[in-house]
C-alpha cells in the first residue's frame, strides 16, 4: 500500500468511491458521468448499467420525476444548490431507497456548460419515523373527528309545538377540529320543558374534543337534576374546576317551558341568544350574562339569570363565535352583520329555514372556525 | 385586497408599452422567468406575478371554492390585468400556466392578442385515445413526494439561497420566499393542475398561439405538445434543443428566440 499522498488524483478518486454517501456526477442534460461505489451498491446498479446513458431522474418514480422537474431542478438552476431534498430512488431489484439528496450546481463558464454533482444519503429509518409520526397525527385527527362526530349527533327532541335544527359546519382552514359542541334534550319525563345548550371549548384537536366530551354529558346529568340555568353553569364550574377539564370555555344554556312559553337562561361568556319575534324587531338578549367557565371568583354572587316570555311564532337562535367572526375583517362587528342578515333574510324565511338562510349567507368560504348555530322555532299551535 | 398584492406582482420593463405578462407553472414561483424577461425589457411592459400560495403571494388569499379548477387561476391572471389596465396582452405561460393562459383568453378574447404555451398540457393524465404521459398513481406519488418534502426541509430553503458565495446577486435579487409554497394550497394546486382536462378547449381558442416544445420533457412531452398544436386553430410550434420541462431555464436564449420571432411576425 502506498501513502495515499503519494498519488493525489488516486486518492480523490478513492475518496470519491468509498465517501459516506451515494455520489453521483451528471451532466447538462441530467445524464450520470460518474457514480461512486456506495451509490451503485445501494441501487444494485453495475456501472456499466449507470454509466449506460441513464438520467439521475430515470432512477426516480414517476411521481418523484414531477417533483424533479418542477421543483428540484429550477431549485438548482436558479439558486445553484438544494439541499436535504426527500427522493426515493427505484433500484435495479424494483425496490425502494428512501433518500435525502443534496445537490450543487458546478458552472464552467468557459464551455458554457456545467454539472451536477449530487451527494445522497440512505433515509429509511428516518423515513420510517417521519411516517409513524405523521399516521400518529393522521390518527390523533380522526379520533378528534369521530369524537366530535358523537358529541353533535344523536336524537334531537321533537314536538308539533316546535322545530329544532342545527346548522353544524367544522372549520375548513387548518386540519385540527374545533371545539363547539352543542345538545338539545328533555328535562323532564313529561316533555313539557327543553333543555338547549351551544358551547364552545378552548383549544382544537384531541384535547379540545376530550373536553366536550366530558362537559356535555356534565350538562344533561347537571339539568335532569332539576337545576335550573344558573346552577347549571355553577355546577359546570365546579366541574371544570375539580376535573381540570375546560377553564374559561364558554356556553349558553336555555330551558323553554312549553305550555307558558317562559324561558329561563344563563350565557357564560357565551355570545347572547338572538330572538326574532314575528312582531318585533330581531334583538339579542343580552341579560342572564357572566363570566366562561371556572373563571367566575366571586363567592358570594351566582351566576345570574335571564328569563324572557316567547310569543308563539317566535325563533331563537343560540350559536357560537364562528359565526359572527371573519379571519378576512377581524375588526367588523360580527353581531351587527348577524342581525342585519337575520333582518333581511326574514322577508323570505322564517322559523329554522330562516337560521339555515342565515348561516348560508354569513359562511365564510375561508372559515377558520367552527362554526354551531341552533335554532328553536315555536310554533303557533291553535289546539 | 388588491390583485397585485395578493399574488405579488412585479414589473419591469417600458410602462406604457405592450404588456408582457409571465405566468409561472407548477412549483416555484415568478423566479422562473428570471433569464427571459430581461430581453424583452427593452420594448414590452412587463409584469410577473407568483400563483396564491406560491413565492410571495398571500397564501391566505386561498379559497378551495374558487380554485377547485384552473378557472380560478384564469380569472386571477385577468385580474391583474385588469387592476393594471393592461391591454393588447401577450400572455406567456409555462406548464400548467398555459393552460391557465387558455382559459383567460376563452373567457376575455378582447384582452389577449397572443398567447405563448411553453411546454403546454390539457391532460396529464393518459386515457383512451390519448397519451398524457401519466397515470393516477403517478400524481399519488408526486403527492406524496411533495408531503415528504414539506415535511422535511420548508423552513431551511432561505439561509440556503442566501449562502450561495459564489453567486451573491443572488441573495438580492431572490426573495426570501423562492420556491416557498404554502402545504395545503401547493397540495390542491398539484391535484388541480395534474387532474384537470382542458382539451376540449383548444379548439375554441382564436387568439394567435405559440406553442414551444421542449425536445426532452418527461411531463409534457412532444406527442402532446405537438396534440396541442393541432387542436389550436391558430398556432405556431417550436421545438427546441432543451432539456426538460423548464426550457425557460435550461435553454433560456433559445425560449427567448422563439418568443421574440413570434412576436415580430
Amino acid at each position: 500500500m502506498s501513502d495515499p499522498t503519494d498519488d493525489p488524483a488516486g486518492s480523490t478518486e478513492q475518496l470519491f468511491d468509498d465517501a459516506p454517501c451515494g455520489w453521483v456526477l451528471t451532466d447538462s442534460a441530467g445524464v450520470i458521468v460518474k457514480a461512486n461505489s456506495v451509490f451503485r451498491s445501494w441501487t444494485g446498479y453495475g456501472e456499466a448499467e449507470l454509466l449506460g446513458g441513464h438520467r439521475f431522474q430515470d432512477l426516480l418514480a414517476p411521481g418523484g420525476q414531477i417533483y424533479y422537474q418542477t421543483h428540484l431542478e429550477p431549485m438548482l438552476r436558479i439558486a445553484g444548490s438544494v439541499s436535504q431534498v426527500a427522493l426515493e430512488l427505484v433500484c435495479a431489484d424494483g425496490s425502494r431507497l428512501p433518500a435525502l439528496v443534496n445537490s450543487v450546481l458546478r458552472r464552467n463558464d468557459a464551455a458554457r456548460a456545467y454539472e451536477i454533482s449530487t451527494m445522497i444519503f440512505d433515509a429509511s429509518d428516518r423515513r420510517r419515523y417521519e411516517q409513524g409520526l405523521l399516521e400518529g397525527q393522521a390518527r390523533e385527527r380522526e379520533i378528534a373527528q369521530e369524537l366530535q362526530r358523537s358529541m353533535v349527533s344523536g336524537v334531537i327532541p321533537a314536538a308539533p309545538s316546535f322545530v329544532i335544527d342545527v346548522v353544524y359546519s367544522p372549520a375548513v382552514a387548518g386540519l385540527a377540529v374545533g371545539g363547539d359542541w352543542y345538545d338539545a334534550f328533555w328535562l323532564d319525563g313529561a316533555q313539557s320543558t327543553v333543555a338547549l345548550v351551544v358551547g364552545d371549548v378552548v383549544g382544537r384537536g384531541l384535547g379540545a374534543a376530550m373536553t366536550m366530551a366530558q362537559l356535555r354529558p356534565a350538562v344533561r346529568a347537571l339539568a335532569t337534576t332539576g337545576l335550573g340555568p344558573a346552577a347549571v353553569l355553577e355546577g359546570l364550574d365546579l366541574y371544570v374546576s375539580r376535573y381540570r377539564s375546560g377553564k374559561a370555555s364558554t356556553a349558553v344554556y336555555a330551558q323553554i317551558d312549553l305550555a307558558t312559553l317562559e324561558m329561563r337562561f344563563a350565557c357564560a361568556g357565551h355570545p347572547p341568544p338572538v330572538v326574532i319575534d314575528p312582531n318585533r324587531e330581531v334583538c339579542c338578549d343580552w341579560t342572564g350574562r357572566s363570566t366562561p367557565l371556572d373563571t367566575y371568583r366571586s363567592d358570594d354572587s351566582r351566576r345570574p339569570e335571564g328569563t324572557r316570555q316567547l310569543v308563539a311564532g317566535s325563533t331563537l337562535l343560540f350559536y357560537t363565535d364562528g359565526l359572527i367572526e371573519r379571519r378576512s375583517n377581524p375588526e367588523e362587528d360580527g353581531l351587527q352583520r348577524l342581525i342585519e342578515t337575520i333582518t333581511a333574510q326574514r322577508e323570505h324565511f322564517a322559523g329554522v329555514a330562516l337560521a339555515h338562510a342565515v348561516a348560508r349567507v354569513l359562511h365564510d368560504p375561508d372559515q377558520s372556525d367552527d362554526v354551531c348555530l341552533l335554532a328553536i322555532q315555536l310554533n303557533s299551535t291553535k289546539t | 385586497m388588491t390583485a397585485t398584492r395578493r399574488l405579488n406582482v412585479t414589473r419591469h420593463g417600458l410602462r406604457g408599452a405592450q404588456p408582457i405578462v409571465f405566468a409561472h407553472g407548477f412549483g416555484c414561483d415568478q423566479a422562473m422567468w428570471r433569464y427571459v424577461w430581461p430581453a424583452f425589457a427593452d420594448r414590452y411592459d412587463l409584469v410577473l406575478f407568483d400563483h396564491v400560495g406560491m413565492g410571495g403571494s398571500d397564501a391566505t388569499a386561498f379559497d378551495p371554492g374558487r380554485y377547485q379548477s384552473l378557472g380560478g387561476y384564469a380569472d386571477d391572471v385577468r385580474d391583474i390585468c385588469h387592476e393594471l389596465e393592461l391591454r393588447d396582452v401577450i400572455f406567456v405561460g409555462h406548464s400548467v400556466s398555459a393552460m391557465i393562459g387558455v382559459l383567460a383568453a376563452l373567457a376575455e378574447p378582447e384582452l389577449f392578442s397572443r398567447l405563448v404555451l411553453v411546454g403546454p398540457s390539457p391532460r396529464y393524465i393518459d386515457t383512451e385515445g390519448y397519451t398524457g404521459g401519466f397515470s393516477h398513481a403517478d400524481i399519488e406519488g408526486l403527492l406524496a413526494a411533495l408531503a415528504s418534502n414539506y415535511a422535511g426541509w420548508s423552513d431551511s430553503m432561505a439561509p440556503v439561497i442566501m449562502g450561495n458565495a459564489d453567486r451573491p446577486e443572488l441573495a438580492e435579487e431572490l426573495a426570501a420566499t423562492f420556491c416557498r409554497a404554502d402545504p395545503a394550497i401547493a397540495e390542491h394546486f398539484a391535484r388541480v393542475t395534474f387532474l384537470s382536462d382542458n382539451r376540449a378547449d383548444l379548439s375554441r381558442v382564436h387568439t394567435p398561439c405559440l406553442v414551444i416544445q421542449s425536445s426532452d420533457d418527461a411531463i409534457a412531452p412532444a406527442v402532446v405538445g405537438t396534440y396541442v398544436d393541432e387542436q389550436l386553430p391558430d398556432s405556431r410550434f417550436v421545438l427546441i434543443d432543451a432539456t426538460g420541462h423548464c426550457p425557460n431555464l435550461s435553454a433560456p436564449e433559445a425560449t427567448v428566440d422563439a418568443i421574440r420571432s413570434f412576436l415580430g411576425s
